[in-house]
């Protein structure tokens, strides 16, 4: 009967497209099998697993390595079932994270009452949650400055570049790669540290902005570039032949017809930049990270940096969400 | 040298594109309300040629005469000129992201400088002139391919162009759509417009061309009228390329 069970899936006749072996996988994924192995497996990690200090530390680490490829063979043969329901697939992938936190847990021997205290000590934000406040506020004003700036910067070049001279190309492109390729912190410390030795002095937050533009500028401008390339060339000649001048080709029928190509990789590069303004803490600017670092400094403990992490967290990945969600929404109407 | 008969003059109009030499030295007249067709095997440079007239195409050399003005010389506006002539594509090339009568507008609006209410006026008067006057606030992408054509030709017509050129119109069309737009093309033509047409429609050219001129390998090898070149032409080459087309 048992037997007959756990062969359901097998068919009773043979063909001549059937498997000529029995089929581990086939066999394996038998609902009653799936079942079994589980209650194994619970039963293994209440029975076998040893305690911290009783077994010898060869059977110790066996058994636990062990255990932990029996689990990963267990959530895989699931996993890679097509035919399993997604739910359950998303029960077993989140149980075996849990299984393996439980064991990490369990074994790591981490100092867990000190980590508590030291990463997550609330105590130490006490009236100082408003410092990290003003600093959101900052890193807000920061982006929405910056943004426009690059929008701006990436949009001067990306015409410039529709002009077609080979001259003006040279160095437009140069711009745009020498910007790609240095990281922002350099860009940020050569305008703030460097520049007032050459009688150029910018505030904290103003070499800020002009770095993030003109950096951020680079790769919006490839952006834009990218959708002005994806105008069909007929358009142009339309218009031309029309008699528009350059100018209302470009900003009447191009542009108009770029944007909706434009704004999910522009888009997705401006959150890029917000997530960059944290880098603005190493020339002072008054924005999230640093004022969390100011407090990692005067309550000598680094819970505001987790906090700050976990703010930036709840900014993001809200607009990461809602990037993706207009840029499928956006496909969706160029689809028709 | 001012002949007010003549639209076009073209002497010794060369065009290189790299090593290619496309165009090898084309000289002709087109008189006002004359319609002239350009015929020939494909790569024989017809296109290039019509598009070398509205300077679509920089010509390698020769000149071009418009209403007797050499538009080759340097003082020339480009743009001023290619108000005077109006381009019929054959992939349509309707502004996809504005209405029918939007497409028409534009132009006349933003070169021409007319108000708002007298653009609307004109592009209502040539929709309703190709039969598409319900169709105004169409979209391109909702317009068939005659349609879109007729909305086209509508567009092209709005600046009030002395010229027309049409580069190969019905190429891109169904067989059931070509002879709407034909219609129009014909109606254009009985009104006096001077058209240079780039089509092998032989219903088309028979009834509504003056003159075909017959271009191979960049070289007008024979013009005349296009019962010459039907039924009398002595040329090798025409009469095996119209031998393939019939």
């Amino acid at each position: 009967m048992a037997s007959i069970n756990l062969m359901s899936e097998i068919p009773d006749e043979k063909n001549k497209f059937a498997r000529t072996h029995p089929g581990w996988s086939v066999w394996l994924r038998q609902p009653a099998i799936v079942a079994l192995s589980f209650v194994l497996l619970v039963a293994y990690a209440f029975f076998l697993l040893p305690s911290k200090e009783s077994a010898p530390p060869f059977l110790f680490y066996l058994s636990i390595n062990f255990f932990i490829v029996l689990v990963l063979a267990f959530t895989g043969n699931i996993l890679a079932d097509n035919k399993k329901p997604e739910i359950l697939k998303m029960v077993v992938a989140l149980m075996l994270i849990v299984a393996l936190c439980w064991l990490f847990y369990r074994y790591s021997g981490a100092q867990w009452e000190k980590l508590n205290d030291f990463f997550f000590n609330w105590a130490t934000l006490d009236g100082n949650w408003w410092i990290l406040w003003q600093g959101l506020e900052v890193t807000l004003l920061l982006a929405f400055i910056s943004g426009v700036g690059s929008v701006l910067v990436g949009l001067l070049i990306a015409v410039l570049r529709t002009l077609q001279s080979p001259t003006l190309n040279f160095f437009l492109k140069t711009y745009v790669d020498v910007f790609r390729s240095i990281p922002m912190i350099v860009v940020m410390v050569f305008i703030f540290f460097a520049l007032p030795f050459m009688g150029i002095s910018f505030g904290s937050i103003a070499s800020t902005i002009l770095a993030l533009s003109l950096g951020y500028g680079a790769y919006a401008s490839e952006c834009f570039r990218a959708g002005i390339e994806s105008v069909h060339s007929g358009q142009l000649e339309a218009a031309r032949s029309l008699g528009l001048s350059r100018w209302k080709t470009i900003f009447k029928i191009i542009l108009p017809q770029s944007i909706p190509v434009v704004i999910p990789p522009l888009t997705g590069t401006l959150v890029a930049m917000l997530k960059d303004t944290a880098v603005a803490s190493i020339v002072a600017a008054p924005e999230l990270l640093k004022r969390a670092r100011e407090l990692y400094t005067s309550e000598t403990n680094p819970t505001p940096l987790v906090a700050a992490a976990l703010i930036y967290l709840a900014v993001l990945v809200p607009l990461v969400r809602a990037v993706n969600l207009l840029e499928n929404k956006l496909q969706k109407r160029r689809n028709g | 040298m001012k002949d007010t008969e003549t639209m076009i003059e073209v002497i010794e109009l060369h065009k290189r594109f790299k090593d290619l030499h496309v165009l090898k030295g084309i000289s002709t007249k087109v008189k006002q309300s004359e319609v002239v067709a350009i015929m020939g095997p494909s790569g024989s440079g017809k296109s290039t040629f019509i598009r070398c007239l509205n300077r679509l195409e920089e010509p390698s050399s020769g000149q071009i005469y418009i209403e007797g003005i050499d538009i080759l010389a340097p003082y020339i506006d480009v743009n001023l000129v290619r108000t005077e002539i109006g381009m019929v594509f054959q992939s349509f090339n309707l502004f996809p992201h504005l209405t029918s009568i939007e497409n028409i507008k534009l132009a006349p609006m933003s070169v021409r400088k007319i108000s708002a209410k007298e653009a609307t006026e004109r592009a209502m008067a040539l929709l309703e002139k190709v039969g598409l006057a319900d169709k105004a606030d169409a979209y391109p992408e909702q317009l068939s391919g005659g349609q879109q054509q007729r909305v086209a030709i509508a567009r092209a017509l709005a600046m009030q162009p002395q010229i027309m050129f049409f580069d190969e119109p019905t190429s891109a069309l169904d067989p059931e759509m070509i002879g709407e737009v034909l219609d129009v093309m014909r109606t254009m033509a009985k009104e006096g417009m001077t058209m240079m047409v780039v089509s092998h429609e032989m219903g088309f050219i028979k009834e509504a061309a003056d003159r075909i001129l017959f271009l191979v390998d960049g070289l007008i090898v024979e013009d005349g009228t296009p019962d010459y070149i039907f039924n009398h032409s002595q040329h090798k080459r025409t009469i095996e390329f119209l031998g393939k087309i019939v």
